[in-house]
């Protein structure tokens, strides 16, 4: 995937989430944000997601510019998947359904086309056996593996994580992590923010830093991770490695 | 329930039948020998036919304010400040103001003059239809801030995961939001039809020969007392325990665990 943001701003009222970010990716398959809490990540991600439209500068993804208008955007999210931290599953609907209703939808696959595409979608990361219940019934790690399934189950061009794991226990966390593992070694593009150094470290092509709303490295992870170039970057890491 | 419970339920058990039975003897020995249940039959026809007026009234009620409730529900969640205002202040008012009010008024000062004869001539019962429209934005009114309410309470991750599947802004309501508003909102819509029925009664005021209207007749006519309320209490009855158990029902097959 190909990436191309310049001077990206975002505010919340006096808060500045993004502060004229720039980033210019050639090609990479999985890009990992990384960074302290507050800094931008999930807005960053938000904005490439085409959840959030910037106030200012512009947005360029695989050649195509984002444009913020209400269609387009919708069109856009289409076209890509995306996972929130937690409660992404529609509570009234069984795991199967959850995956088989935005395909019948919003893709436009007859009825039992799209219930056969969910089950080969749950199916896929062995989660067959769960497919009739509800997500009250599934644990959190069951939960967000459903989710991504849901997310990736119509092929999605770039697939969105937005600290996929921060709501799991080590376990869980673990066994959605290798699921994304799996996915980016099957080719999956694919942008997350996470606070797993390790995961970021074995899955990134890219590695960004992203603090008080810019980017304040970007490297392959053995760089980054060996010898930082940004002090608030080297600051940042040292603290989160020391346990 | 403790041995103790158990005793004290069945003393008060005791106590409400005693009570009952004391309160229906005393009716019945004051009025024994001028209830003629023959009177009310006598007038069957009358009442079975006000009584299809006020079930017609109802069902073309119900079905009104759920179409006013929709609109004041989109109204009030308008991107435009002056539609979600106007909506608010109309909302409040007729919320606060009395429905024999809203009839009246409505009624002889806006409607009648307006379309009465229209209606009239095009062969309908004006009074029905008019009465119709005016219970329907008044429950309406009501009906459209438990769907507010319902709407409001389903947290923005539903909001947000349904855009991010690519649900376009009708299909977020219609997949996500609705199916989960009305789980949580059931209840308080159920009582509302349920006073829906009972509110119809009022429609007499204008005229409209419902079951409240031809039962009051009934009992003018034939000095009845006991026997006109008891089949018009149950009259009602009939309507309004099926809306309630319906709503159980639902209630019991929807609850999804969350």
């Amino acid at each position: 995937m190909k990436l191309e943001v310049e001077t990206v701003h975002k505010h919340y009222g006096a808060t500045r989430a993004l502060d004229g970010l720039s980033l210019s990716i050639g090609s990479a398959r999985v890009l990992v944000l990384i960074g302290p809490s507050g800094g931008g990540k999930s807005t960053l991600l938000r904005v490439l997601g085409g959840l959030e439209t910037a106030d200012s500068g512009s947005v360029m993804v695989n050649g195509h510019p984002l444009r913020p208008d209400a269609a387009a955007l919708q069109a856009y999210r289409r076209r890509n998947g995306f996972l929130f931290q937690q409660f992404n599953l529609f509570p009234h609907l069984t795991a199967l359904e959850n995956i088989a209703l935005p395909l019948e939808k919003v893709h436009r696959h007859p009825p039992a086309g799209a219930r056969d595409l969910a089950e080969q979608a749950l199916a896929r990361f062995s989660l067959l056996d769960h497919a009739a219940k509800l997500p009250a019934q599934l644990s959190g790690g069951q939960q967000q593996r459903v989710g991504i399934a849901r997310a990736v189950a119509h092929q999605p061009e770039v697939l969105f994580l937005d600290e996929p794991t921060s709501a799991l226990d080590p376990e869980m966390t673990a066994e959605v992590l290798e699921l994304i593992q799996e996915l980016a070694e099957a080719g999956q593009d694919i942008i997350l923010s996470t606070h797993e150094m390790g995961f970021a470290r074995a899955v990134a092509d890219q590695v960004a830093f992203v603090a008080a709303g810019k980017i304040e490295e970007l490297a392959p992870p053995a760089d980054l991770f060996g010898r930082p170039r940004s002090a608030l970057c080297a600051r940042f890491l040292s603290r989160v490695m020391r346990y | 329930m403790t041995r103790r419970q158990q005793i004290a339920n069945g003393c008060v058990a005791m106590a409400l039948v005693a009570l009952a039975g004391w309160l229906f003897t005393a009716v019945f020995s004051l009025l024994g020998n001028q209830t003629d249940w023959s009177k009310a039959w006598e007038y069957r026809e009358t009442l079975w036919r006000g009584w299809l007026v006020t079930l017609g009234i109802s069902f073309a009620a119900l079905a009104g304010s759920i179409v006013f409730g929709l609109l004041f529900l989109l109204g009030q969640r308008s991107p435009l400040p002056v539609v979600r205002w106007t909506c608010r202040s109309f909302l409040e008012f007729v919320r606060d103001t009395p429905l024999l009010v809203h009839l009246l008024f409505g009624y002889f000062v806006i409607f009648a003059p307006l379309i009465s004869r229209d209606l009239g001539q095009r062969g309908f019962d004006d009074k029905l239809v008019i009465g119709i429209l005016l219970l329907s934005v008044f429950e309406g009114a009501y009906l459209g801030e438990i769907l507010r309410g319902g709407v409001e309470s389903i947290p923005r991750t539903q909001w947000e995961s349904a855009r991010a599947v690519g649900f376009s802004p009708f299909q977020v309501y219609r997949y996500v939001i609705f199916p989960q508003a009305l789980r949580r909102v059931l209840p308080a819509m159920a009582g509302l039809f349920v006073s829906l029925i009972k509110d119809s009664s009022l429609l007499n005021v204008i005229g409209v020969t419902e079951y409240f209207y031809n039962t009051k007749n009934f009992i003018a006519r034939s000095y009845a007392g006991l026997e006109g309320y008891v089949p018009l209490a149950l009259g009602y009855l009939v309507l309004t325990l099926p809306v309630a158990w319906l709503s159980h029902w639902l209630e019991n097959r929807f609850r999804h665990e969350t």
